[in-house]
This record gives C-alpha cells, sequence and structure tokens, in this order.
C-alpha cells in the first residue's frame, strides 16, 4: 500500500481535516461565529463534492481499494453526492435556527461534516468492518446532534432514546456479522458472496447472521416493527437536524443495505425476501395509518419517512438491477421533498416549537402565498401524485416491483399512499381552505437562506418530476457496481 | 477424567461464557452501584479470559489493561466522587413492559441458541491463523494484529479514531454547563 | 393551414398561460381576469384549427404529436393525438373555459389570482387526458386535473366546502389508485409478451385483449384490470352506486367549477369506458354489459326520482347529471353504432345544457343568495329575458325536438332497441321523469303565484351573463338542427372503436 493508494480516499480525508479545522474556529470564534463557521462547512462540503467527482469516480468499472476495504463504483458516487447535497441544505438551513438559539455552532458543524464522513465510508464500504465503522461515526454524531439544544427536555429525551436504541441495534448488526465472519470466514462482500454462492445449503448460523444482520439494517432505515424510535427522535431534535437525519442517514443506510443484501447476500435471496417482503408490507400500512392521527407535523413526517422507507423497500424485495436502480432514485428524490419540507417547519417555528402542530398552518396560503405553494409541492410530491418527482419515485418502484412479479405489494403501497394523502393533506387544507385565527396567526420567519434552499428543494422536485430521465441514467449507470446489470 | 482432559477448552469456555453472563446481569441488577461497577469488571475479566481461550493473547492484554484496569477504575472514580449511594425505588422504570420484555428476550435467546446449534462454525479449534502469521510469515500474535490493523484495517482503524473524536465532542458538548452557552450576543428567544 | 405540434400547443398552452398568471402579483385582480380571458378565448380559437385540420374520412388517431421519449427506460412516450371523439369532447371543453370565466368574473372575489390558475392547470389536465396516447401519459394528465379541482370546490365554494371537496378527492383518488397498478400491469403483460417496455395505447390494442379470461373473477387478470380502470371511470361518471360525492361537489362547488365539473370532468369517466375499457378489454366488456346496463338504468331513474324532490335548484341539476349520464352509460352499453354516436354526443348535449343550467342557477343565486326553490315564484315577469334563457335550456335539456337533447337522446335509445328493448323502455320512463321535474321546478320558480317582496326588484340578467351563456345556445340549437355537423366527424372513429 503506498500513499498513492489513497487518492481516492481524498474526499473522506479532507472533510475530516476540515471538521477538526471547524470544531477549533468554533472555539475561537464562540457564538458569533455562527454563519462564519457554517458557510465554511458548507464550503468545505462542496469541495468535497468536486473531490468526490474529481478523485472518487472508477475508472472503468468498480475498483476495490485500500486493502478491500473501500470500492469505487458509481453506487457509491451517487449516494456520496446525495448525502454531501443533503448536509450542505441541512446546514445551510440550520444557520438562522442556531443563530436564534444559545448554542454555539463550532461543533454543530463539525458534527455534520463527520456524520457525512461516516455517511460517505457507508456508501462506498467493501467489507463489513469498514461499513459498520461508518454507520458509527455516522450515528454517534447524530445522537450528538439530536441532543445538541440540551435545555430542551424534547432534545434531551429523544437523543437518549435514539441513543439507547441505536446502541442496541447496532449490538444486533455486530452480532450478526460476528456470526457471518464465523460461519463464512471473512468479511469481504464478494467473499461473503462467493461463500454464499458455493454453499449448497444456508447453514443455520449463517443464515442466522443473515437475519440479524437484516434487523440491524432494518432497524437503521426505521423499518416496522423496528421503527419506535423514529418518531421521538424526529419530534424531538432541533428541527434541522431531524431533516437532516430523515434524509442523509437514511440514504446512507439504504446504500449500505443495497451493498450488503443485494450484493453479499444475494445468493440467498429466496430466504431473506420473504420477510422483507413481509417487513414492507406491514410498514407501509402501519406508518401511513399511524401518520393520520398526527397532530404534530414533525411527528407526521417522521411517520411519512417511515412510510417512504417501505416503499423504497420494495425496490431490495425485487432483488433485480431495476429494484437497485429504482431505491436509488428514490432515495435521491425523497431527499429533495423532505428536506424541502422541513424547511418549511423551520420557517414556521418562530415562536420556540409553534408552528409544530397542524393548527398552526390554517390560512397561511393568503399570507404567505408562494411559501404554500412550496409547501403544496412537497406534500403531493410526498404523496406521489404527479407532476411532481415523488411520483416518479415510486413508480419506478412499484414497477420494479410488479416487473418482480410481487403485484400484491404493489396493490398494498399503491392503496397506502392513496391513504397518505389524507394527512398529507391535512397540512394543505389547513394552508388552503382554512382561515387561520385572526388574533395570533403564526408567522413565518424570514430567513433568505432557508426559503433559497427550500427554492431549490421545489426545482428539483419539479424537474424530476417531469423530465426524470438524466437522473434515472445516472442511478442506472451505478447497477453495474453489484454486478447486477 | 479423560473427559475433563479430552474437553478442557470447551469446559474452560463455558465456565467463563457463563460467569461472564452472570456479571453483565449482575451489572444491571444490583442496586448498589459499586457493585454493579465490579460485576462489569468481573465480566470484563472473563471476556479477557475467553481471548486467552482462542489465542488473541494481545487482545486479552488489552481487555485487562484498558477496560479493567483503565475504564473501570475510571467508572468507580465517578461512582465514589458523586456519591451515589443506591438507585432510588422510583427508579424501576417499564415495569409494564418488563415481562414482555422478558418474553421478547427468551425468544431471541432460543432463536439465537438455535441457530448456534442447528448451523456450524468454521474453523472449529486450532489456532485462527490470521492471529499469528500476516502474508505467510511467522509473527508473535502482537505482530500479527499490529499488521493487520495498520495496513489491510487501517480504514476501519483511522474512521473509529474519528468516532473516538466525535464521541469526546459528544462529552463536550453535553458536559458543558449550560451558564457557559450564550457567550458572545445572546440573542437566544427559546 | 397546418400549425405544427397543434396538439401539443392547446394541450399545453393554457399551462403556459397559468405560469404567466402565476408571475404577476395577486392585487392586479381586473388583470387576472382579461388575462385569463383572453387566454381562454385564444386557445378556443386555436383549438378551432383542430375542426379545420381534422379528416372526418380517417378513422384512426390525427395530428398525432410524438411519440417523443420521455422515460425511455420504460418505455413511455408523450404522445398526443386525436380522432372524431377526442375533437368533439377537447372542443367541448375549450368552448366552456371563456364561459366558466365569465360567469365568475363578479361571484368570484377572492383569490382571483389562485382560481384562474387552478382552472388553466385543469384545463391542460382535461384536454390532455382526452388527447393522450400513451396510458401513462393519460394518467399524469388525470392526476393533474384532481388537485386544482380540489381547490376550486375547498378554496371558493359554499358553506360546507371542506367535507365537498375532500369527499370528491377521496372518492377519485380511490379510483384512480387501481387504475395506476392496472396500467402498470398492463406495461407488464405488455413486456412480458412482447419483451419491450410500452405503455402507448396502440400497443395495448394488441396485447391487453390477450390478458386471459378465466372461470373466475380472481383467475382472471383481464377481469381485474378492466375492473380497476372501470371503478376509476365510473366514479368520475358518476353510475350509481358510485354518485354520492356528486351532489356534495355540485352544491358547495362555486357556479364555475359546477360548470366545469358537468360539462367535463364527467365526461372523462365516460370517455375512459368507451376508449379504454371498451376497446382494450372487448371480452371483459362482453362479461359486464349486462351489471353496466343495469346500473345505468339504476341511475337513470334513481337520479330523476331524488331529483324530483329536490328543494335546492342546484342540487336538483347535479341529480339530473346522474340521470342523464345514465343515458351516456346506456349508450355504450348497448354498443351499436347509433347508440355509441347518440352517447358521445350526448357527453357533449350534456356539457352544454347542464353547464348552462349551472351559469343560469350561478346568475339568480349570485342576487338573491339563495338557491332554494321556495324562496322564488312568479318571477318570470320581474327578469324576463332571464326566465326565457332558462326555459330554452331546460327544454334542451329535457330532449326537446329541434334541441340537441332530443338528439342525443333519440339515437341512444333508437340504437339500443334492437338490442335491448326493456332497457329502452325503462329509459324512456326516465325521459318522461325528466321532463316532471325540470318542468315541475322552472314551473314552481318563474311562474306559480309571487311569494316573495324582495324578488320584486330582482335585477334581470346582465350583458356579460347573456354573453357567457350565448356561446351555448348557440351549439344547443346548432346540435338540435344540424346534428350531422357533428356526428359525422366522429362516425369513422366510433366505426374503428367498435369493430375491436
Amino acid at each position: 500500500m503506498s500513499l498513492s493508494d489513497f487518492i481516492p480516499f481524498v474526499p473522506e480525508i479532507f472533510l475530516a481535516a476540515a471538521g477538526l479545522g471547524i470544531l477549533l474556529a468554533g472555539i475561537t470564534l464562540g457564538k458569533k461565529g455562527v454563519r462564519t463557521l457554517i458557510g465554511s462547512g458548507v464550503a468545505a462540503l462542496i469541495v468535497t463534492a468536486v473531490l468526490v467527482w474529481v478523485f472518487g469516480r472508477p475508472q472503468g468499472g468498480p475498483q476495490v481499494i485500500l486493502g478491500g476495504m473501500l470500492v469505487l463504483d458509481n453506487l457509491a458516487v451517487f449516494f456520496k453526492l446525495i448525502m454531501i447535497a443533503a448536509s450542505i441544505i441541512a446546514l445551510i438551513m440550520s444557520a438562522g435556527f442556531l443563530e436564534r438559539s444559545p448554542y454555539g455552532g463550532g461543533e454543530y458543524t463539525s458534527l455534520v461534516l463527520f456524520a457525512t464522513v461516516g455517511m460517505m465510508v457507508m456508501a462506498s464500504g467493501a467489507n463489513l468492518a469498514s461499513l459498520y465503522v461508518g454507520l458509527e461515526l455516522m450515528a454517534l454524531s447524530v445522537y450528538i446532534l439530536v441532543g445538541y439544544f440540551k435545555l430542551e427536555v424534547k432534545s434531551n429525551e429523544a437523543a437518549v432514546k435514539y441513543f439507547v436504541l441505536g446502541a442496541l441495534s447496532s449490538g444486533i448488526l455486530v452480532y450478526g456479522i460476528s456470526l457471518v465472519y464465523g460461519t463464512l470466514g471473512t468479511l469481504d462482500l464478494r467473499g461473503i458472496h462467493q461463500a454464499l454462492a458455493g454453499m449448497a445449503k444456508l447453514n443455520w448460523a449463517a443464515g442466522l447472521g443473515i437475519v440479524l444482520v437484516g434487523f440491524g439494517m432494518l432497524f437503521k432505515v426505521a423499518i416496522v416493527p423496528f421503527h419506535v424510535w423514529t418518531p421521538d427522535a424526529y419530534e424531538g431534535a432541533p428541527t434541522p437536524v431531524t431533516a437532516f437525519i430523515s434524509v442523509g442517514p437514511k440514504a446512507a443506510a439504504f446504500a449500505m443495505f443495497l451493498r450488503i443484501f443485494l450484493g453479499a447476500f444475494e445468493p440467498n435471496i429466496a430466504a431473506w425476501r420473504t420477510v422483507m417482503w413481509v417487513a414492507a408490507a406491514a410498514t407501509m400500512i402501519f406508518a401511513n395509518t399511524a401518520a393520520l392521527t398526527q397532530n404534530n407535523v414533525k411527528r407526521m413526517l417522521a411517520y411519512s419517512s417511515i412510510a417512504h422507507a417501505g416503499y423504497a423497500l420494495m425496490g431490495i424485495v425485487a432483488g433485480t438491477a431495476m429494484g437497485l436502480w429504482s431505491v436509488m432514485l428514490y432515495m435521491l428524490i425523497y431527499t429533495f421533498m423532505n428536506l424541502g419540507a422541513f424547511g418549511f417547519v423551520i420557517l414556521l417555528e418562530s415562536r420556540g416549537y409553534a408552528g409544530e402542530t397542524i393548527q398552526d398552518y390554517a390560512g397561511l396560503a393568503k399570507r404567505h402565498p408562494a411559501a404554500a405553494a412550496g409547501m403544496l409541492v412537497f406534500m403531493l410530491g410526498l404523496a406521489g401524485i404527479p407532476p411532481t418527482a415523488g411520483f416518479m419515485g415510486k413508480l419506478y418502484v412499484f414497477a420494479a416491483a410488479v416487473q418482480a412479479g410481487y403485484v400484491g405489494l404493489t396493490v398494498i403501497a399503491v392503496v397506502m399512499s392513496a391513504v397518505s394523502l389524507f394527512y398529507y393533506f391535512r397540512i394543505v387544507v389547513q394552508m388552503y381552505l382554512h382561515d387561520g385565527e385572526e388574533d395570533e396567526p403564526a408567522e413565518l420567519i424570514r430567513d433568505r437562506w432557508v426559503e433559497a434552499m427550500i427554492f431549490v428543494c421545489v426545482a428539483a422536485t419539479l424537474f424530476i418530476g417531469v423530465y426524470p430521465g438524466p437522473m434515472v441514467g445516472w442511478a442506472r449507470a451505478g447497477i453495474s457496481a453489484l454486478g447486477l446489470g | 477424567m479423560a473427559f475433563l482432559v479430552a474437553h478442557f477448552t470447551q469446559i474452560v469456555f463455558y465456565v467463563l461464557a457463563l460467569l461472564a453472563v452472570l456479571g453483565g446481569i449482575g451489572v444491571v441488577t444490583f442496586k448498589n452501584p459499586v457493585h454493579s461497577a465490579l460485576s462489569l469488571l468481573g465480566t470484563f475479566l472473563m471476556v479477557a479470559g475467553l481471548f486467552v481461550l482462542r489465542h488473541a493473547e494481545f487482545l486479552a492484554a488489552v481487555q485487562v489493561l484498558v477496560y479493567a484496569g483503565g475504564i473501570m477504575v475510571l467508572f468507580l472514580f465517578v461512582i465514589m466522587l458523586v456519591n451515589v449511594k443506591k438507585l432510588q425505588p422510583e427508579a424501576v422504570f417499564l415495569s409494564a413492559q418488563a415481562p414482555m420484555a422478558v418474553l421478547a428476550g427468551v425468544l431471541v435467546g432460543a432463536l439465537v441458541a438455535f441457530g448456534l446449534l442447528a448451523g456450524k462454525l468454521a474453523a472449529a479449534g486450532g489456532v485462527p491463523a490470521a492471529l499469528q502469521t500476516v502474508d505467510g510469515k511467522v509473527l508473535g500474535n502482537t505482530e500479527a494484529v499490529g499488521w493487520l490493523l495498520y495496513r489491510q484495517y487501517l480504514v476501519p482503524f483511522e474512521v473509529v479514531s474519528v468516532v473516538l473524536l466525535v464521541a469526546m465532542v459528544g462529552a463536550i458538548v453535553f458536559g458543558l454547563k449550560s451558564a457557559s452557552l450564550d457567550r458572545g450576543e445572546g440573542r437566544a428567544e427559546r | 393551414m397546418q400549425i405544427p405540434h397543434l396538439l401539443t400547443i392547446v394541450t399545453i398552452g393554457p399551462a403556459v398561460a397559468a405560469g404567466v398568471l402565476g408571475l404577476i402579483p395577486g392585487r392586479y385582480e381586473r388583470l387576472h381576469r382579461w388575462l385569463a380571458l383572453l387566454a381562454s378565448v385564444v386557445l378556443f380559437v386555436v383549438s378551432l384549427f383542430l375542426w379545420t385540420g381534422f379528416n372526418p374520412d380517417v378513422a384512426g388517431f390525427q395530428l398525432v404529436d410524438g411519440p417523443i421519449a420521455w422515460i425511455p427506460q420504460l418505455g413511455i412516450n408523450y404522445t398526443l393525438g386525436m380522432d372524431g371523439i377526442s375533437l368533439l369532447l377537447v372542443l367541448l371543453t375549450t368552448l366552456l373555459i371563456p364561459v366558466v370565466i365569465l360567469a365568475s368574473w363578479t361571484s368570484i372575489s377572492e383569490r382571483v389570482k389562485g382560481f384562474h390558475i387552478s382552472l388553466l392547470l385543469l384545463t391542460t389536465g382535461m384536454i390532455g387526458a382526452f388527447l393522450a396516447l400513451d396510458l401513462f401519459l393519460f394518467y399524469v394528465f388525470w392526476e393533474l386535473m384532481l388537485i386544482p379541482m380540489y381547490f376550486i370546490i375547498g378554496i371558493w365554494g359554499g358553506a360546507r366546502r371542506i367535507y365537498a371537496a375532500v369527499k370528491f378527492f377521496i372518492y377519485t383518488m380511490v379510483g384512480s389508485v387501481f387504475m395506476l397498478v392496472a396500467i402498470l400491469y398492463l406495461g407488464f403483460f405488455h413486456h412480458q409478451l412482447t419483451g419491450v417496455w410500452s405503455f402507448a395505447y396502440a400497443d395495448f390494442l394488441k396485447t391487453a385483449p390477450q390478458l386471459a379470461m378465466g372461470s373466475s373473477i380472481l383467475h382472471s387478470p383481464q377481469l381485474l384490470v378492466f375492473l380497476a380502470f372501470a371503478l376509476a371511470f365510473a366514479i368520475k361518471v358518476p353510475m350509481f352506486p358510485f354518485h354520492t360525492w356528486l351532489p356534495d361537489a355540485h352544491v358547495e362547488a362555486p357556479t364555475g367549477g359546477s360548470i366545469i365539473l358537468a360539462g367535463v370532468l364527467l365526461k372523462l369517466g365516460t370517455y375512459g369506458f368507451l376508449r379504454f375499457n371498451r376497446a382494450l378489454f372487448p371480452a371483459a366488456w362482453e362479461a359486464c354489459v349486462p351489471l353496466i346496463l343495469i346500473l345505468a338504468v339504476i341511475g337513470i331513474l334513481y337520479g330523476a326520482w331524488v331529483a324530483m324532490v329536490q328543494p335546492d335548484m342546484k342540487k336538483l341539476v347535479a341529480y339530473s347529471s346522474v340521470s342523464h349520464l345514465g343515458f351516456v352509460m346506456l349508450g355504450l352499453a348497448a354498443g351499436t353504432i347509433a347508440s355509441t354516436q347518440g352517447a358521445v354526443l350526448q357527453m357533449v348535449n350534456h356539457g352544454l345544457s347542464t353547464g348552462a343550467l349551472f351559469l343560469l342557477v350561478g346568475v339568480i343565486y349570485e342576487r338573491r343568495h339563495t338557491r332554494l326553490i321556495a324562496d322564488y315564484g312568479g318571477i318570470a315577469k320581474v327578469v324576463p329575458i332571464y326566465t326565457g334563457l332558462f326555459l330554452l335550456v331546460t327544454l334542451s335539456s329535457i330532449g326537446l325536438p329541434g334541441l340537441n337533447g332530443f338528439v342525443g337522446e333519440f339515437l341512444i335509445l333508437a340504437g339500443s332497441w334492437e338490442k335491448y328493448p326493456a332497457v329502452v323502455v325503462l329509459g324512456a320512463l326516465g325521459i318522461i321523469f325528466g321532463a316532471v321535474y325540470m318542468l315541475w321546478m322552472v314551473q314552481r320558480v318563474f311562474w306559480s303565484p309571487f311569494a316573495h317582496e324582495e324578488n320584486r326588484d330582482l335585477k334581470d340578467i346582465n350583458l356579460r351573463e347573456v354573453l357567457a351563456v350565448l356561446p351555448l345556445l348557440v351549439f344547443i340549437v346548432w346540435i338540435g338542427v344540424h346534428p350531422t355537423t357533428f356526428l359525422s366527424p366522429m362516425e369513422a372513429a366510433v366505426r374503428l372503436l367498435l369493430a375491436r
């Protein structure tokens, strides 16, 4: 291993170093420097994205680098860029929010950057060891971010719940990994694939390992019945953090999920597919039903994100090349829609946690037509109504499921998306059809940066919805990575 | 007697494993935190014994030095310092969920036991080659771990170092007194 | 003269106009009204080129725009095309939009900008759905109609508007989700048969009839897919027993919304039955004809009976829609050339007559803020012009010879006679009931003894309102006097469709 072997790893190294620098700068700049710190964090992320594009792309086919720990392929590039975009948008949305709070910006920004490093490792890991440490880096940073507003009881509670359940799931995951290593003698994803393919009959202990790794992954992407941490964590976390954890870590966990299950465990797809089928169906049914009765918008969006994980899981159930790239595309689209929706919640939180109940949205369309129209786009998108990107995302996932013969699952998914319309439209009904109480209407914060980010998300949601071709092409380039093409 | 000799390793393994689990149960059931900490210490030592049994002498030593030595002392130090005598009775929480938790635990335990009994782990017995040799060179256990850690597993190793850094940042974020917040302009509105 | 991409211009034009309106601040209300009116009139004029460019001797799709690859991975293309059937319905749509804008000139006084944007987007959805030749594209346009209509009912509607809007939304959505699965399944089936992904109508015409028909419902994919489509369209028509959203939606919607709902949206249901259910699944259609006939007759009679006891004029007209669309479904189900032509013509007729009725009810509602028949009486002397217009429209609606309704209903009943005489007899009863409840309402409103002093200084219909209703009257008479103008362009298309 020579120094030049590290060149593809330069983006991660750079980002971690930038995180360190911002951590130090935060101490000297103090509270005044929130905007400077977040600005430099964003700049570092943009540079990282460029570095990923310059150094992180594979030449030719997938390349395994650095002792088989990481792999350079289009899947990794795709997910890395999604995650970096999510981190950039979430950071910019945090600036005003942090400034209004008594908390500093140095630790905050650096934790987001470290979490991004972890996610990037998750996206390109070729070995269960590197995948796992990437996951832990991401998870630990996120636990701290969730509890960052430590004077808020809700924030504390959310962090503790998230941490305890997250640690439990990590334990399950590691136990599963240890069983896989114990039976197959390797942690390398390709090695596992070969070993499993060579087995005439699945060893029970290896099967148990697969099951436990599956549980751990379902936990991380919040699939029923491993979802219980999500509503509390999402509700209690500072809203920009909620926005961040609902997209970045979820995309990273799905990247890891795809690599492990459609890559390493692919030979045993018949065995785990049924479990995933049941989990996806249960998730879509339960999460969409539970979201109907939520009165807190963040909690509602939490259940909605659980439901979306369920839709995306359909692509993994399909297990085909189309299933793979449809999940990738879904994550891309979902990132923009969800970030936008949370951005709108941020704008409404002018009075502490006010603006979190659905009633706070009453009559907003009259007072803020542009912002309400943006929220309308996100709600339509999340519900999967054309011509938004959300429809395209669901379309491909559903088409993949139908193609693989899962018509029943698709019917469940489609019916549940219709159900989801009701809760998304509760917000729309409040915004457009109700007049707010006149005495003290919830006001929107004027925050140019958040507005700009919402605009970016609206543009992306509509553009991909009307013209999905290029994004689909890009996602499809990722399938060669796992040899499913 | 012949049975004992023939199955010496297995017997020692099960004894150590049983003690480790008992220690773990002790950690969560003792009312006095000092007892819990000591129970945890016992578990750490048993795990160190398990490492020895698998010829991972380096790991065993690290386990004793770092966990049993360093971390436990820190734990006890904190417990003594803040003078936690006993957990208050109302701290027994989640009592309603206890039966379900037991049931779930038994079910998972049964699943794991079944999987392990019905399955077969690779390379049973003997000395795992990777713990002694790397690239065919015969080295000691310590060197072998070093070679692996700084060559093949360099990336995870480096990432773990960032994880530790994040953990420290977290400790500082949460440990910092609230009064020290709001330095600077103090535009707290919440 | 042949304009390139004419269909795309007609379809996307309204959406572009909506975008332009979106850029203008909402406080310039007059500007919004005038621009929207201008756009809709221009749209109507442009759509007349569809008529001139249309060759009635050609049975297939004409002026086809595309296919342009839209989602190549799934073989989804942007393809628009027109035959005689869609020609009439598109022209009906473009005719009704300026009417709606004129009718809403003073009754919509809040959030004027939003109303016109919704209306124009709705127009794009409707025209697109009539013209789409790719089922996927059809679905997108179909869904595109949902949100604007939901807003039109929910924002500018009456007291129970939110209830009505949500009900409309739920019904429509339930129907369309199953249709989406069915469309995906058809695409998948086509892929299975041919190895190529496609959602083109032309391709489905070849592969969809090959879907198996089994002994039971669950074992015959064709029947299941047929029912998934049928549910979406039956809700939209609306066929008994899926009609319960309609009275609520109509009563709560603003006048303009009711016109567009009755005039065009309901037609998408019957159009869908003809274009997709009839053509794509001949075996399943054959099996379901008795059911459709029964439901159509129930709809005709039930709608008429319920209309008879309505105290509210708008609700009366709404239930009369259920009855009239029952006739359309009867004509489609009977499936002869004459009955199908009659059904298509009756779609247009219903759009004209019922649209005009809603418009006129809206006119008087704006003055008195009540639609209860009991609140009027003997006002013929106070508002003579209005009375005359109302009477004309009523006569058209009940099918007086010489006006449009007669032609459509006659063709439907005469065409169905040879196949289903019993059904025709029952349907004819519906015509009689229709005459009874409409004339009874007119009598009570305009000629019964003068009962309410408030009606003494009721203002007669003004110029703007006359201008709004006039185009509808022109066509009401034209179709009645010379129906061949409208029957001949669709004949070839209908023959082709029924030949499958």
